[in-house]
């Protein structure tokens, strides 16, 4: 009998492989291994980051699901949402305990109802809509907030990037 | 490919040293002693020594591990770092015996070190892949052999040097070692569980707990052993300052070891007291999918040795025990809706019991079984109960919640008002508790927003979370209530006469009777809030439709007129009892910032603003010209004013300075 964390996992990758969400593929990079993944995420349509294709690894703990994984964008990005070394900075990946910022309720943050499914489909919505309060990338997210254009500009280019890997 | 450079040259160079040796003295003797005297060939001997000790580790790897994966290469060299830098530190500290043999017995500590951190990796590994197979287990169990045997061969060596020569170098060889044989032993019983587990037909669901006590007990003796290596140390020579960090790490170690047993005994003992096992109807009732493993839930069937049971929360969710267990050592909350279950669950016991107790209000203790109902359908204009299985609340509920706590403050005793100026700041005193309120109400309930909060039995214990009372809203609203609105004073305003006794903050120290007597009086009060802000609200639509009405009729008026005897209308309205708060709407226009609803705003609003129609002409004036009055200085007022007047504009002011001082003294 395999342990909890791993048959949920793998549990996820069939559900994920059965009925892929739009936009999005997930698996594990080695079957021997599910505790690190590899997912490719589409940029949303009718946003900045339309039609690329960026490239993200997760790392499951061993308490998966009690704690909720890491995620970093191997594809080079540029959002008010994610660290210069590609750490995304959305809530539902926190664990409720720690709140690093100190402006999330513990609603929106990670517990066992998630998966991986809803943590791609967030990163998504938060390529759709930067949340300019958290300052993950700060000169993101003032580029964001005045800077409308060069943004977009700036997300383009990496939305070419990515599509030439 | 360099390494394999440096390999073969580092042996042609041996081989020349050698051949050279050989050829000049032509005697084994006599060129043994010639290497040993050329500082040339000893360099190349020891490099040639290091690459041999490589090439063994190499192999070593090759045998034991295979191929490393990714994540352990990267542990491997991290931890070697460190092991270097605080062999240096020692290097220091025992530089009397500084030699070849040190240095040699140094790097053969750094790998057997090596092996057991990848004997570590390796065996946490288990729990990570899908794939075990036998090879796996021989290398592993053959790994823990060979490591064991190394570890205790040293410090048989490192004891019997110590007793015979004294204290030396040997001394920190011997504890470096039983702090690795006791890594070994941590590894050991991991893989024995990890096997077991792995070999059971069924979860083992007492795995993590025999983790916790491994690693408490490990963590013990690391520390023990530490603190006696840095005693010993201190004794003999000084503070072994490349111990500190590794030290420290242990003792981090076991103090969370310790946190997590105690954590895990208190999830334990929860599960077992305070919540029942799903029956059969209730797994029917659901998915019967338990959202931690997303594996189906069977009723308890107490012969699956002691699994298979599922645990029903007061909030109705159903998990494996298991599973919960272990998420309750994390937190205390239901892991679906994120109710604070700990407390809700023994304000259900007590309502259990007041359940059998009172049977007249059976139809409120339905509600508070059915789950968050009572304040939401008292309300009765609030968004639906989240359902079974629905991740947390809608975001309206949210909003909702804090309008509803931050009218609570409310119950003061009404205070009469001074005379004359009750109707004028009501409205802007009145709307700034609820928003006030709101604010600090809305981050305060922590864990659980609001959740807490909005089910009937949990009451009590939100209750001593509400900020004090603030006194500048409750005399302006009271004086207000009873001076408009007569008729519309309920008969269960009564409670609120006395002060709502505020209960302790955790309900652990009471008997059952106790907060069975306590929730009693704690409903009443609730549903008297409820309807006192019913009040409020269809106080404050009747202001906002009247405000419309001035704002139609001022633009339809174009320049307002200034009227000629404004204190005597002013008379005239108050004792028309129905259309005054048409005065505060006037003074303060911004009754849209309290939270109203606006479909309940028209129809609650219909019938006071259907009185005040004949007279909304005057009082299009009245309400008009005062804060064109309070715009201009308080001194270059006429003192023809009237003496009603004057002291209207004193109260006024009074209040202001109340209030913001209160504002000030609040946040
Ligand atoms: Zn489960
Ligand atoms: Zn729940």
């Amino acid at each position: 009998m395999a342990g909890s964390a791993l048959k949920r996992l793998m549990a996820e990758y069939k559900q994920l492989t059965v009925n892929p969400p739009e936009g999005i593929i997930a698996g594990p990079v080695n079957e021997e291994n599910f505790f690190e993944w590899e997912a490719l995420i589409t940029g949303p349509e009718g946003t900045c980051f339309e039609g690329g294709v960026f490239q993200t690894e997760l790392k499951f703990p061993t308490d998966y699901p009690l704690n909720p994984p890491k995620m970093r964008f191997k594809t080079e990005m540029f959002h008010p949402n994610i660290y210069a070394d590609g750490r995304v900075c959305i809530s539902i990946l926190h664990a409720p305990g720690d709140d690093p910022m100190g402006y999330e309720s513990s609603a929106e943050r990670w517990s066992p109802v998630q998966s991986v499914e809803k943590i791609l489909l967030s990163v998504i919505s938060m390529l759709a809509e930067p949340n300019d309060e958290s300052g993950a990338n700060v000169d993101a997210s003032k580029m964001w907030r005045d800077d409308r254009e060069k943004f977009y500009r700036i997300a383009g280019e990496l939305v070419r990037k990515s599509l030439s890997l | 490919m360099r390494g394999i450079m440096l390999t073969a040259t580092s042996f042609a160079l041996t081989a020349a040293v050698l051949g050279n040796a050989y050829v000049q003295k032509k005697q084994f003797y006599p060129s043994v002693v010639y290497i040993t005297k050329s500082h040339p060939s000893l360099a190349v001997l020891y490099l040639q020594a290091f690459v041999l000790v490589i090439l063994m580790g190499k192999l070593f790897k090759k045998v034991f591990f295979g191929q490393l994966r990714a994540a352990e290469m990267e542990h491997l060299i991290e931890r070697s770092w460190y092991a270097v830098t605080e062999t240096c530190l020692a290097f220091t500290v025992f530089r009397d015996d500084f030699g070849p043999r040190f240095v040699a017995m140094f790097t053969l500590l750094l790998f057997v070190k090596c092996f057991h951190w990848l004997a570590e990796d390796r065996v946490d590994y288990m729990e990570r892949s899908p794939v075990i197979s036998w090879v796996f287990h021989m290398r592993v169990i053959t790994l823990l052999v060979v490591l064991a045997s190394f570890d205790l061969l040293f410090i048989n060596y490192a004891y019997h040097s110590t007793l015979t020569k004294g204290a030396s170098v040997q001394l920190v060889f011997g504890f470096e070692y039983a702090i690795l044989l006791t890594v070994l032993i941590n590894v050991f019983f991991k893989y024995v569980l990890h096997t077991i587990d792995l070999q059971s037909e069924n979860p083992w669901e007492n795995k993590a707990v025999y983790m916790l006590y491994t690693d408490l007990i490990m963590g013990f003796i690391k520390v023990f052993l530490y603190t006696a290596f840095v005693a010993i140390m201190i004794k003999i020579h000084t503070f072994p300052l490349f111990a500190t960090r590794p030290m420290y790490l242990a003792m981090r170690s076991f103090k969370k070891a310790v946190h997590d047993v105690i954590m895990s005994r208190r999830a334990i003992r929860n599960m077992n007291t305070l919540y029942p096992d799903a029956t059969a109807e209730d797994l029917a009732t659901t998915d019967s999918i338990c959202i931690i493993c997303r594996e189906d839930m069977v009723a308890g069937e107490p012969g699956a040795g002691g699994g298979g049971t599922c645990k029903k929360l007061p909030c109705n969710h159903i998990f494996h025990s298991s599973c919960l267990r272990s998420w309750f050592q994390r937190q205390q909350t239901c892991p679906t809706c994120r109710m604070d279950v700990l407390r809700l669950s023994v304000a259900a016991a007590s309502q259990r019991l007041r359940q059998q107790g009172q049977q007249q209000q059976g139809g409120v203790g339905q509600q508070g079984q059915a789950g968050p109902g009572l304040g939401q359908q008292g309300n009765g204009q609030v968004p639906p109960v989240p359902g079974q299985g629905m991740p947390p609340f809608p975001p309206n509920f949210q909003f909702w919640l804090p309008q509803f706590q931050g009218g609570v403050p409310f119950p003061q005793p009404p205070v009469p008002p001074p005379p004359s100026s009750a109707a004028q700041p009501g409205a802007s005193t009145a709307t700034s508790p609820t928003t006030t309120g709101a604010a600090s109400q809305g981050t305060s309930p922590g864990t659980s927003p609001g959740t807490s909060t909005a089910t009937p039995t949990s009451w009590g214990t939100s209750l001593p979370n509400f900020p004090p009372p603030p006194n500048m809203g409750a005399p302006g609203m009271g004086g207000m209530l009873p001076n408009m609105f007569p008729s519309m004073m309920p008969p269960f305003m009564m409670p609120f006469g006395m002060s709502p006794p505020m209960p302790p903050p955790n309900f652990s120290g009471l008997s059952d009777e106790e907060l069975h007597a306590m929730e009693g009086m704690e409903r009443q009060h609730v549903q008297a809030r409820i309807e006192c802000l019913k009040n409020i609200q269809s106080l404050l639509d009747a202001a906002v439709i009247q405000m419309q009405q001035y704002s139609t009729l001022i633009s339809g008026l174009g320049m307002p007129t200034v009227p000629v005897t404004p204190a005597s209308t002013h008379t005239t309205s108050a004792t028309s009892t129905v259309p005054t708060p048409t005065v505060q709407t006037g003074e303060s226009p911004a009754p849209p910032s309290s939270p109203i609803n606006p479909e309940t705003l028209t129809s609650t609003a219909a019938q006071p603003s259907e009185s005040s129609n004949d007279l909304s002409d005057l009082e299009g004036a009245v309400g008009f010209t005062s804060p064109a009055k309070e715009t201009k200085d308080d001194a270059a007022e006429p003192a023809a004013e009237s003496p009603e007047e004057q002291e209207r504009n004193e109260v006024r002011r009074r209040r202001l300075q109340r209030l913001s001082s209160s504002e000030t003294s609040t946040s």
